[in-house]
């Protein structure tokens, strides 16, 4: 007759001993070895902070209508320039030519927030003139709301040249956003939010573009046109003004934070645990094989029976 | 745009109002589907019959331009106006929206007469057989609805050879499982009608829509005249006026380059900001040299500065303290001012043009009232030919303290060395060191000149900076080389530059009466062997360090030498053939300071810590 298991449960053994003990001294130096190694490992095989993250959005980009525009009409040196800056505009005198500029922007898949802009500005020149190189500096209004509000005022900047006078120029190219270092995970960040070129002032240092770039160049946030390829078409017609197309796209950019402390140590407490497991797991055993073998002197009290009966 | 955003964020809140919304954006979608450009029917939309009727019969009852009334609220009733204000004249009615999908044509752009192409035009009768294709091919209502009207054209040929179009209206089953059954929102997929202008809403709604828009500047032109007047003086950064000569007031006016780096005359000079610009100008010389007003000393000095912002404050004429003349050879001389004579610019020849302004210098004393009590200008005039142009012309102002004794001595640090401002050297006499005022005799460096010869004049010297390491030379042609010894010693009062001091303050500000403040200028001659040699190489090395405390540590001086590199060899095996040989001044910088540690008062006994971010979001 065959014997099979009807049934089976565990049976908890309580093993009992004084404070003073080599027992207790075990008990404590396993706990230790049980809680502090794991720690260690997460820390030491890197990345058990995490200090910087990112998230991707879509800015909420605004062209300001600031425009300063800058183009070389001669091989020796004269120019011509415009700006929406009244100042800077009494204070150029004769070079002031004074282009006409249409804007569009486009939401292009209808999420409410701006997808393009469409810049067109035709120069007219008179007959002797002839433009060799182009700068063009305009201003944007940018917002990022998804982590923290970075409110801020940004640029682009154009700038190309050539030895043959052109007709045309056009620039397709993205507005990045290039940040140093990564932005807070919360709260208000609106320490840019001042203006680019102070157009105010009447003083020409204002305007200087060494000096606006320099202070420009100097933020953690800053926006960049980006725009590798841009086409300068030569053979102007007499008495056609110069043109000048931009078409500048507002991505969806990856921004780069700095987490909080609750997402910090949620990443770290799942490193931590699953290193964890692996002593748990270890150190039962060793306790096991420790008390169940009496290796170290302890008074074992077997289950007792539930019912007195 | 402001309601778009608003709409965003709140379908991230309310996850129950997201397929409503996401319904509404996608309706655009569907326009896109069909390869429309959207730009051609900006503001019609695919909708349907049943759900605009309150919208297009009493579209100025509806009034939803602020972002709430877009109905996340649970009320249904939108928010009426009070009917008192009454509506813009030509604006009391809006366009009925196009809502049946059989009678929407995007691409029939021209009236009464036959669209190529676009198969869903009326007009188009025996034109047809013209056609290649249909330019739209379906245009659909929303495709979240389960059952959508699709409006589908086609071409098709017939039997005998004839294009045919052939339009229908047909029902599209959606089975997504998330599509809509049935919808009651009466705004639900449709942009809600806009605002009604009136004369009371005007306002703010031209606030709301208008945030960017050309002209915006505020201060359209012209100096901030309307400042109050309680100050009775300029203050920093303030415009100075002028007292012309029509009784009218005038603004000060220091040329300046802008955008590029030609002279911009209407630019104003700013109370106790000291400018030094240098900005060109391109002439015709034959026409500009009499008449051109920036290039006459009357311009600069004939002005009448008014003392203070007031109206009743005194003037102050600008009174002509030098002129010096400036010869085309680039020597200087003194004019003596009389009175008569006439320095206005004058064209000698047709390439030559005298008097002509190349710089002003104007000193302005200031007293604490932030009043101009004296303002004095020095200009130097000099020549300009054919060659010489554009021209560069340099403006000073400096403003300078009333009762001041003498002229300031800038330090160069306080206490310790600035980077990038000029090191602080003197010469040594019987009563101590000498050190001078000018800020530019100071210990220099060879700057290199267009024509490269070391014996040839004139020399260019720029002044050492602390912490800027830098380079330069000249060349030095074999055949100038005859005399050695006397060579050499040209040579190294050339690299040594005109005010060759011995001294050197180890502090950016060290007193002229403590000497062991000053460190001599070591001479560490190289290969001395030789009876007479040239030198090849004048370098300067300035061993610096951090002193004082961690937090604010400051740079001094421990030491300077000068190196000089004399030839070894024949000078014709050192230019390899070429007859010229280069000769190098340079100087460098280079930190000896300690490395900074820390001090503990007792010897801690476990050095055992964990690395500094090991407890880094909880501290």
């Amino acid at each position: 007759m065959a014997f099979y298991e009807v049934y089976s449960h565990p049976a908890l053994i309580r093993y009992k001993t004084s404070v003073c003990t080599k027992a207790t001294l075990f008990l404590a130096i396993v706990l230790c070895l049980t809680y502090i190694p794991p720690l260690l490992v997460a820390y030491r095989s890197q990345g058990f902070w995490i200090k910087r993250s990112t998230y991707e959005e879509q800015p909420v980009v605004r062209f300001q209508y600031q425009t300063l525009l800058v183009a070389a009409t001669s091989t020796r040196g004269d120019y011509v320039a415009w700006s929406t800056f009244p100042h800077l505009n009494n204070m150029l005198g004769n070079n002031l030519r004074i282009p006409a500029v249409s804007v569009r922007e486009e939401d292009q898949n209808q999420d409410g927030k701006l997808d393009l802009l469409l810049f067109n500005l035709q120069l007219p020149l008179k007959p002797e003139e002839q433009v060799y190189s182009i700068q063009l500096l305009i201003t944007f209004s940018y917002q990022l709301f998804r982590m923290s509000t970075v409110v801020m005022q940004s640029l682009a900047f154009v700038q190309h040249s050539s030895s043959v006078p052109g007709a045309r120029l056009f620039i397709s190219g993205d507005l990045r956003l290039q940040q140093r270092t990564p932005l807070p995970h919360r709260g208000l960040y609106n320490i840019y939010n001042v203006s680019v070129i102070d157009g105010s002032s009447p003083f020409a240092s204002a305007y200087d573009l060494d000096s606006i770039i320099r202070s420009y160049q100097e933020r953690n946030l800053t926006t960049v046109l980006s725009c590798p390829m841009p086409v300068w078409t030569v053979g102007r017609a007499a008495g056609s003004p110069f043109q000048l197309n931009a078409e500048i796209r507002y991505p969806m950019e990856i921004i780069s934070y700095r987490p909080g402390f609750w997402e910090t140590i949620k990443f770290a407490w799942i490193q931590y645990v699953s290193v964890l497991l692996i002593f748990l797991w270890v150190f039962e055993r060793i306790q096991r094989f420790v008390f169940q073998n009496q290796v170290l002197t302890t008074v074992p009290i077997p289950v007792g029976k539930p019912h007195l009966s | 745009m402001a309601t778009w955003t608003v709409v965003r964020r709140s379908t991230s809140q309310v996850f129950s109002l997201f397929l409503f919304f996401t319904a509404v954006s996608s309706n655009e979608n569907a326009t896109s589907y069909n390869n429309f450009h959207t730009a051609a029917f900006g503001d019609q939309n695919v909708t349907f019959n049943d759900m605009d009727n309150d919208t297009t019969t009493q579209p100025t009852e509806f009034d939803s331009t602020t972002p709430t009334t877009l109905s996340y609220s649970t009320t249904e009733e939108p928010v009426l106006p009070t009917l008192t204000t009454e509506p813009l004249p030509v604006s009391d009615r809006l366009l009925s929206v196009v809502t049946n999908v059989g009678s929407f044509c995007p691409c029939d752009e021209h009236k009464d007469v036959c669209d190529i192409n676009c198969c869903c035009d009326r007009e188009c009768g025996e034109e047809v057989a013209l056609f290649t294709g249909c330019s739209v091919v379906t245009v659909s209502g929303n495709k979240k609805l389960c059952s959508r009207d699709v409006a589908s054209s086609s071409l098709r040929s017939t039997i005998d050879g004839y294009s045919e179009v052939q339009l229908f209206v047909h029902k599209e089953t959606n089975y997504d499982v998330f599509c809509i059954q049935s919808q009651n929102r009466v705004d639900g997929f449709s942009h809600p009608s806009p605002a009604i202008p009136t004369g009371s809403n005007f306002d703010s709604l031209f606030k709301q829509f208008s945030s960017f828009i050309f002209g915006s500047e505020e201060n359209s032109g012209q100096a901030s005249s309307a400042e109050p007047l309680t100050v009775s003086g300029y203050r920093y950064g303030d415009i100075m006026m002028t007292a012309e000569d029509s009784g009218q007031r005038g603004i000060f006016w220091l040329p300046a380059p802008t955008v590029t780096a030609d002279c911009v005359d209407t630019s104003p000079a700013a109370f106790l900001q000291d400018q030094s610009n240098r900005c060109t100008r391109d002439l015709v010389l034959e026409q500009d040299c009499s008449t051109l007003l920036a290039l006459s000393i009357d311009t600069y000095t004939n002005i009448q500065l008014i003392a203070g912002k007031n109206t009743v404050a005194d003037v102050v004429p600008v009174q002509v303290s030098s002129v010096i003349l400036q010869s085309v050879d680039g020597t200087q001389t003194e004019l003596q001012i009389s009175d008569g004579e006439n320095l206005n610019p004058l064209l000698l020849n047709q390439a030559l043009c005298a008097n002509v302004v190349l710089k002003v210098g104007y000193v302005m004393t200031y007293n604490p009232a932030g009043e101009m009590v004296n303002v004095t200008v020095s200009v130097v005039l000099g020549f300009v030919s054919e060659g010489a142009v554009p021209l560069e012309q340099e403006f000073l102002v400096t403003f300078v303290q009333e009762d001041e004794e003498e002229v300031a001595v800038h330090y160069s640090g306080n206490p310790g060395y600035v980077d990038g401002l000029p090191l602080v050297s003197g010469t040594r006499s019987a009563d101590g060191i000498v050190q001078s005022v000018d800020p530019r005799d100071t210990l220099s460096l060879l700057h290199s000149t267009e024509d490269q010869d070391c014996l040839l004049g004139p020399h260019q010297h720029s002044p050492v900076l602390f912490g800027v390491d830098s380079v330069s030379g000249c060349t030095l042609r074999l055949e100038d080389a005859g005399n050695c010894s006397l060579v050499s010693q040209m040579l190294l009062d050339v690299l040594r530059g005109p005010n060759y001091s011995q001294y050197v303050a180890s502090f950016g500000n060290s007193p002229l009466g403590n000497p062991l403040d000053w460190l001599p200028v070591n001479n560490f001659n190289l290969d001395e062997a030789q009876s007479c040699s040239i030198p090849l190489s004048f370098h300067l090395e300035v061993e610096w360090t951090k002193y004082g405390s961690l937090v604010n540590p400051q740079n001094q001086i421990v030491s300077i030498r000068e190196i000089i590199q004399t030839n070894t060899t024949s000078l014709e095996l050192l230019s390899g053939g070429s007859s010229i040989l280069s000769v190098r001044s340079s100087v460098s910088f280079i930190p000896v300071s300690a490395p900074a540690h820390p001090g503990y008062r007792a010897t801690p006994t476990i050095d055992a810590k964990l690395p500094f971010d090991f407890f880094f979001p909880f501290v």
